[in-house]
């Protein structure tokens, strides 16, 4: 017996490490940080004498792109210890860990006549690798602002994972004037508030436009007849085309299907409102709810198949989902206050809305089925949230507050981080975010 | 004056104490503590043992069948030999073989006036064995045998020593150590013995076999170490001499034998770690180091992903090639890869100029494999 218990321990000694320690060290971490990433911009090197100039304006915007998610921060140029000064020449990786810099953009740009290229290339500093392939843009040279925001775009896709939304346009609601006087017409920008351009006149009150899934058109609710009737326009030339209603029929808050053919909308017919479908084809209308309650401001999932809408069949405006084809429609909204405006997220993951409650308002999130509601701002008028066409940025109009009072476009993360307002000269309300541009 | 009482009692508690200082008492051994396994016999097994020394023909029932006995499990007759039973014993022998078919189930007893026969023991549902190819009877019952055990043991021969005390046969062993002599003796048979308690008045008038057609038998109780059986012929208990032989002593030899199977085992376990095991507080600086260069995102889909990272570190504590590789992942590929990119950078941000780590513990840390879990930093 004793034979063996010896036996037994021996084997249990020698052989314990094997079963405590064996195998690598194993951690886990739950805790990180949350702070920017660092990326450096060495000025572009401009290939030819024409391009000095171009190259600098596309490197600085690329910082500002970066740098204005409020996910990157730039090191700045006079912490360099070494410069880049050809496109082609190797990497000194340790000076720019040194500087403490993640991420290097390196690029390179090119004019000859009206037509400018740039490249770039994108490292990894602190693994001395590079990420992804080297890529290029070409185009005309008054297109450089566009060519500087593609490769924004790629690096900040490259970095997060996520596509960008650098190189997108904004429709918008472009106001001038006191309050009770004031003058709306259609505007659109890029997505930082550049390149303003006017889509119609002062003539006639427009509201809440809205782009097509591809950016080619806008439908917007004119009051040009004196009655709300819901246009759309032709972004290329501005042409424009009503939708059909019949006399006394009020139609507004439209928004496109995501296949672009059919137009969903409020139509208020003899003091109810009720969501319609309409095939901007064929003209067929159909009916999608019918409650003696006030239901309007439809918003698709991407995948097509169900509508967020707000309602007022409970007593107080609240937010549901229903089948795209309509049907019994499900209450999401339940916090205390009225919800309005919703916007589905092109991840499909989230709803935006409008909420007032105790006369503040507010531009928040939620899940599909109302879970984790997020308030991401608050103010005297935020109202109108519309998403980044990678769903990670809401932009929305904030009004201030008195007769002098005046609106104004801002984008907030989702994160409630970097709320920022949009640089306008003028009023601007009513956004709708575009696609990417191809 | 002290009393002579008290001058006894002095005297007795003075002696018992040098008794004690002494140490008389104090180095005996240990009285021996004989055990005995001992059966409850139940009211019915009671009333038919008292029925076999006093039958009573008029109260037996003839055609009764053997009522159910509660039973160490016997094992099965032998196919071909002509089998034999054993009720409870006052003394059992447990039948420990595992794959000692069941018995056969206690035949159901319509008419048996036994009422409080002690519950049977639960016994999980075995196989039934295959049914050896015997003569089927229609009662199995069992031989007559004066003494009842839990296992069978044959007819000793004519001319053996039928004793009470069971003695093993005692030959002169020349290998064995030569100083010791013992006195020659012969070996005892033991007593005939069935395993179950069996009415005279009902045991049939032609032998017949135990064996049953088709039954599922309960399965042998829990298998307990088998002793070895203590029987006097070795002819007649080969398996005893088998287990005896499956379960030798260890000797000095196996001891060294295990020393050496341990010490092999090392070259088979490359990743085994030496020396002193990592503290807590190691390996908390550790996760410390990682911790500030993991940059989450939590507005990003890659906030929903965990992934395990693996990578090897040098004895500088820096990683090997700069090389970090994705073990696993719960998340789609896209936020897989976003979250793994910020799991890399992290190691690789973080290790500058080594992390610092116990030199003298870097079999502990030089493959480290660490899990990134962003759930605790999710947007709510």
């Amino acid at each position: 017996m004793m034979k063996r218990l010896l036996t037994l321990v021996i084997t249990l000694m020698l052989a314990g490490p094997v079963f405590a320690q064996s195998g690598p060290l194993r951690l886990t971490i739950t805790d990180g940080v949350i702070e920017p990433i660092t990326f450096a911009v060495p000025s572009f090197e401009a290939e030819t004498p024409a391009a000095q100039q171009a190259a600098a304006d596309i490197s600085r915007l690329v910082v500002q792109d970066l740098a204005g998610t409020g996910l990157f921060r730039e090191v700045p140029a006079t912490a360099f210890i070494s410069q880049v000064s050809s496109f082609v020449q190797p990497v000194a990786f340790a000076d720019w860990r040194a500087i403490n810099a993640q991420a290097l953009i390196v690029g390179a740009v090119n004019v000859n006549g009206n037509q400018l290229s740039v490249k770039f290339r994108l490292y990894d500093v602190f693994s001395g690798q590079e990420l992804g392939q080297g890529l290029q843009f070409a185009g005309t040279a008054d297109g450089w602002r566009r060519m500087g925001h593609k490769v924004a775009d790629a690096v900040y896709s490259r970095i997060t994972g996520e596509g960008g939304y650098f190189d997108s346009r904004v429709v918008f609601v472009s106001e001038t004037g006191p309050k009770d006087a004031r003058q709306k017409r259609l505007g659109i920008m890029d997505f930082d508030g550049s390149n303003v351009q006017f889509l119609t006149d002062s003539s006639s009150i427009v509201l809440a436009p809205r782009f097509s899934p591809n950016g080619d058109r806008v439908l917007y609710t004119s009051f040009e007849s004196g009655f709300p009737r819901i246009n759309v326009l032709n972004v290329a030339n501005v042409g424009r085309q009503q939708l059909q209603t019949a006399p006394g029929e009020m139609a507004f808050s439209p928004r496109f299907s995501r296949d672009g053919r059919q137009v969903i909308y409020s139509l208020s017919n003899g003091g109810n409102t009720d969501i319609y479908r309409t095939d901007l084809g064929t003209g067929q209308h159909v009916r999608l709810t019918s409650a003696p309650s006030i239901e309007t401001a439809p918003s698709l999932s991407p995948d097509g198949s169900q509508i967020v809408f707000e309602s007022d069949r409970s007593g107080s405006q609240q937010l549901y989902i229903m089948s795209a084809n309509g049907g019994e429609a499900r209450r999401i909204s339940f916090g205390e206050g009225r919800y309005g405006t919703p916007v589905w997220s092109p991840r499909g993951d989230l709803v935006a809305f409008t909420k007032q409650n105790a006369g503040r308002f507010h531009i928040g999130v939620m899940r599909l089925d109302g879970s984790e509601e997020r308030l991401l701002t608050s103010s005297f008028l935020d109202e109108g949230p519309t998403w980044a066409p990678n769903g990670r940025v809401i932009m929305f109009s904030r009004e201030t507050q008195g007769a002098a009072g005046t609106s104004s476009m801002y984008s907030v993360d989702i994160s409630g981080r970097n709320l920022k307002a949009v640089p306008l000269q003028g009023g601007a309300s009513d956004p709708s975010w575009g696609p990417l541009q191809p | 004056m002290a009393s002579p009482g008290t001058i006894i009692s002095g005297i007795g508690h003075v002696g018992l104490i040098g008794w004690l200082i002494v140490g008389w008492g104090l180095t005996s051994e240990p009285l021996e503590i004989q055990t005995m396994d001992v059966s409850v016999v139940s009211g019915e097994e009671f009333e038919q043992m008292r029925a076999r020394t006093t039958p009573d023909p008029g109260d037996a029932d003839p055609t009764a069948p053997v009522p159910p006995v509660v039973d160490e499990t016997p094992p099965p007759p032998p196919a071909e030999e002509e089998p034999t039973e054993t009720a409870p014993p006052p003394d059992p022998v447990e039948p420990p073989e595992a794959e000692t078919p069941p018995p056969p189930p206690p035949p159901a007893p319509p008419e048996t006036e036994v009422t409080d026969a002690p519950p049977v023991e639960p016994a999980p549902p075995v196989a039934t064995p295959p049914t050896p190819d015997v003569d089927v009877s229609d009662a199995p019952t069992p031989p007559q045998a004066q003494t009842v055990t839990s296992t069978i043991t044959t007819p000793p021969p004519p001319d053996a020593n039928v004793h009470d005390i069971v003695r093993d046969e005692i030959v002169e062993d020349n290998s064995a150590e030569p100083e010791v002599v013992q006195e020659e003796q012969e070996a005892t048979a033991p007593e005939e013995t069935t395993t179950a308690i069996v009415i005279e008045d009902e045991a049939p008038s032609a032998p017949v076999s135990l064996a049953p057609a088709t039954s599922a038998r309960p399965s042998a109780r829990p298998s307990l170490p088998t002793p070895p059986v203590e029987t006097a012929s070795a002819a007649e208990e080969p398996a005893s001499e088998e287990q005896v032989a499956a379960e030798p002593e260890p000797s000095e030899d196996d001891v060294a034998a295990a020393l050496e199977a341990a010490l092999s085992a090392k070259p088979d376990a490359p990743a085994v770690a030496a020396g002193p095991p990592m503290t807590g507080a190691e390996r908390d600086s550790f996760r410390l180091a990682v911790n500030g260069c993991w940059n989450v995102d939590p507005g990003s889909v890659a906030a929903r992903v965990t992934v395990e990272v693996g990578f090897s570190l040098d004895r500088e504590g820096k990683v090997r090639g700069n090389e970090v590789r994705l073990i696993s992942s719960d998340g789609d590929q896209g936020a897989t890869n976003t979250a793994f990119e910020a799991a890399r950078r992290a190691i690789l941000r973080c290790q500058s100029g080594g992390y610092q780590l116990p030199a003298d513990k870097y079999d502990q840390w030089q493959d480290v494999v660490i899990t990134f879990d962003p759930s605790g930093m999710r947007l709510r």
